[in-house]
């Protein structure tokens, strides 16, 4: 119990930043703490919260991934070509996409363990590649994806939308997950590569698994955001990857790798979308909104790390 | 009849020969010492037996049949288990997770069956007698020692056949050193082979009943211990004599207070502390594990915050940090408890070592001035015979006591006059432990203010003008002169506990 507690500690920052946003949020306009915003809210954080459970991934390992962007592009531009495709085929694109997704994520770790390259540069090269072969695939933000697709991205089960039964499987993945000797080796890793090594961790293995994962996760965001927005965009992942990032950070995972978990990135992902309705129903010009935004988040990490100097504190004092 | 056997073992870095055409031959049932000075290549040989490491040429065999470890889990398989001087935990997981790390019992869903392993792990450290180590809590939260009997109980975890033990008993306390001896002896009793590598002959003397020394990473000789002298085993580790360990006790200290401290206090660990440490003098600080010795130390260095007064060369002084501790108006330096989590960058050069605490008085108009850097750094390497093929070589190529060296040339570069040395000869061999004794006589005899404290009291006993004993945070009792024996130290140390 008191174990649990203390796990539960980090995200205790985040979660209260972003209640107080919510706060803000119904200050301003009516509906904040309703079903129908769960679903929205969901939904729109769906795609970066994917993005962000593989890049927690990595980000525990102590590396990171760019590429992210350039295999979420590829997905949605894949998808998108597909208009015409009945159901079972359309699950065969799916079922490729993700395969992709996944494959140039080994090799991101391959890349990385065999030639001992940095992880910013390699994953930056991919992301060029294979943003590139978006463009090849679909040249202009347009396409579309079958009909039922959409409908399905929009339907809801027991009131709540397909994004919010996708995060809560998410969340019991993660759950499972975190339990795994892989996930143990990959925070080993992140922790103390070197201790790792000495207590019998494979690292070229284990980072081939983590960056695998991380780009099999990407896909499944492009795949989750053309069900929300219908057709594909060659470069629409470039908008995810540093807010991943963020996210991930956000949620109290610490970019040196080691310590963190998804919870506090699915946390993160949602305070990135809601700073973003926030500067919205304030009204404001366009122009500031960004400026507000920032602000915003410098406020949010603030308060993340208050929270953890308090926590390490608290520790110091034992 | 023997367990373990190398024959022609050779590794090269580089250009350096680390290991050459090595012989080593151990018997199941046995203690055996590995002994050799800093650098004599013990820790690479070890790293070789475990995996760490491929040996370049030369073969070993484990029970009559030939073993090659490419990586320390094959190693581990064939029941070989390693306790390493540098400590191999992961600080981020739990000391439960790190003992059964790879090995964790799992549940049927393919996850780590927590309740299990912390079961499993309250009865190993309950079998070794160590139950005031909570299973649940991360290491990065423990302190050194602590960490090392972790890491000790994680080898045992496996019951390895040969159990690999390199220094690990430089970071622990007396109470435990005993603990970690009694161990040795009992597996050995059983049938297993434990090899001791550690720099403290009184313990090989204690535990292993033969000992094999290397010098210059060639194999001198295995001898039993019993038939050979303490004078002997040095010399075979030297290839000379060793004249004497501690150098001659000198006066030099002067009426000037360098470091006047008045009821320090640091949370509930330090208790309002009181001593005066003068100009030209050496003040011993001993104390058992966890009385006080690491937080006194942290709060003079301004690393954690403290109350109570405390006057630097006669001005009251409140210091803020690390960085005002070493700025001139202060000139306070530490050597710090884990030189390779502190005091060095392992993955940088000797050099941007050195350079790292003197920037400003290097630069000029913001740039690094390269030709007086240049002496300073080559005036430093000297200065202290720090072994070095260039300035350039990585911090962490370098062995247990050149690191330490460079640690204080660090120190020495920065022109602070009041020293604090928390346990500088830990992990060093005896040759390095000599010099530093020496340079240590020579600053005090300089004018410089030494604050020491030390885990071997021998230390204390021959190197000290006064030794203050913590006790529960606490001063308990200043020797002074012809009052400073061993027997003194721990007298004070538990006439307190009693008191309290």
């Amino acid at each position: 119990m008191r174990a649990g507690l203390r796990g539960m500690g980090p995200l205790l920052a985040p979660a209260a930043i972003l209640l107080a946003l919510l706060i803000v949020l119904a200050a301003l306009r009516r509906g904040v703490f309703t079903l129908d915003e769960l679903n929205t809210d969901a939904a729109a954080a769906m795609t970066l919260i994917l993005v962000a459970t593989g890049e927690t991934i990595v980000i525990l390992r102590g590396g990171i991934d760019l590429s992210v962007g350039g295999i979420l592009s590829l997905a949605t531009a894949i998808a998108a070509t597909r208009g015409a495709a009945g159901p079972l085929e359309m699950a065969g694109w799916a079922v490729l996409i993700l395969v992709i997704g996944a494959v140039v994520g080994m090799l991101n770790g391959a890349l990385i363990s065999v030639l001992e390259l940095q992880p910013f540069l390699v994953t930056l090269a991919t992301w060029s590649i294979v943003g590139g072969t978006a463009l090849i695939v679909l040249p202009s933000e347009g396409g579309a994806v079958p009909g039922w697709w959409v409908d399905a991205g929009a339907g809801t089960f027991a009131g709540l939308s397909l994004a919010v039964w996708s995060l809560a499987a998410l969340l019991l993945w993660w759950a499972w997950f975190r339990r795994t000797r892989l996930a143990a080796s990959i925070r080993a890793a992140g922790s103390n590569e070197r201790s790792a090594f000495l207590c019998g961790v494979a690292l070229g293995r284990m980072n081939v698994a983590a960056y695998g994962l991380s780009g099999l996760f990407a896909a499944l965001g492009g795949l989750f955001l053309t069900s929300q927005t219908g057709s594909g965009s060659p470069t629409v992942g470039n908008d995810f990857v540093l807010p991943a990032v963020a996210a991930v950070v956000i949620g109290g995972t610490v970019l040196s790798g080691g310590r963190g978990g998804l919870a506090g990135s699915a946390v993160g992902a949602f305070i990135l979308t809601i700073i973003g309705n926030v500067v919205f129903v304030l009204h404001i010009s366009s122009y500031w909104q960004p400026v507000v935004a920032g602000l915003i988040l410098v406020l949010s990490v603030l308060a993340t790390s208050l929270g953890e100097l308090a926590m390490a504190r608290r520790d110091a004092a034992l | 009849m023997s367990l373990l056997q190398a024959t022609g073992i050779t590794k090269r870095f580089g250009g350096i020969v680390a290991l050459k055409s090595v012989a080593f031959e151990a018997r199941a049932g046995e203690v055996h010492a590995v002994l050799g000075e800093n650098g004599a290549g013990k820790s690479t040989f070890i790293q070789i037996l475990s995996g760490a490491i491929a040996a370049d040429e030369g073969s070993l065999s484990l029970r009559g049949q030939p073993f090659a470890p490419k990586n320390p889990r094959e190693a581990e398989r064939a029941g070989i288990a390693a306790v390493f001087q540098e400590l191999s935990l992961v600080p981020d997981l739990t000391v439960a997770e790190n003992i059964w790390f790879r090995r964790e019992p799992l549940t049927w869903f393919g996850t780590v069956d927590r309740r299990e392993l912390l079961r499993r792990t309250a009865w190993l450290l309950g079998e070794l007698g160590l139950t005031k180590i909570a299973p649940d809590r991360a290491v990065r939260h423990l302190s050194v020692a602590e960490r090392q009997v972790v890491e000790i109980a994680k080898a045992l975890a496996g019951d390895p056949d040969v159990l690999i033990l390199d220094e690990a008993t430089s970071a622990l306390p007396p109470q435990e050193v005993d603990w970690l001896l009694a161990i040795a002896r009992k597996r050995a009793d059983a049938g297993k082979l434990v090899l001791y590598i550690s720099h403290r002959l009184a313990e090989v003397r204690r535990v292993a009943e033969r000992m094999t020394v290397l010098r210059n990473g060639e194999t001198v000789g295995t001898r039993t211990t019993a038939n050979l002298s303490d004078d002997e085993i040095v010399t075979m580790m030297l290839g000379r004599r060793l004249d004497r360990l501690y150098p001659e006790r000198r006066v030099t200290r002067t009426a000037r207070v360098a470091l006047q401290v008045e009821g320090l206090t640091v949370g509930h660990r330090l208790r309002g502390v009181d001593f005066s440490l003068h100009e030209g003098e050496i003040l011993g600080v001993a104390g058992l594990q966890g009385h006080g010795q690491r937080e006194l130390f942290l709060a003079l260095f301004g690393a954690t915050r403290s109350q109570g007064r405390i006057s630097v060369w006669g001005k009251p002084t409140v210091i803020r940090d690390p960085h005002h501790a070493l700025s001139a108006g202060v000139g306070m330096a530490l050597l710090p408890e884990d030189r390779r989590l502190q005091g060095l960058l392992l993955s940088k050069s000797v050099r941007e070592n050195l350079i790292l605490a003197i920037l400003p008085r290097i630069a000029r108009h913001g740039l690094l001035d390269l030709r007086r850097e240049g002496e300073l750094v080559a005036d430093a390497v000297r200065r202290l015979q720090v072994k070095v093929s260039s300035p350039e070589q990585l911090a962490g190529t370098l062995s247990g006591g050149n690191q330490q060296k460079v640690v204080l040339a660090k120190l020495l570069a920065t022109q602070a006059r009041i020293l604090l040395f928390y346990d500088p000869t830990r992990g060093v061999d005896v040759g390095t432990k000599a010099e530093i004794f020496v340079l240590m006589r020579d600053l005090a005899a300089q004018g410089y203010a030494i604050l020491f404290y030390s885990t071997d009291l021998p230390e204390l006993t021959h190197l000290a003008d006064r030794v203050a004993v913590l006790s529960y945070g606490r001063v308990a009792a200043v020797l002074e002169g012809q009052a400073i024996d061993e027997e003194a130290i721990l007298r004070a140390t538990l006439a307190e506990r009693q008191a309290a």
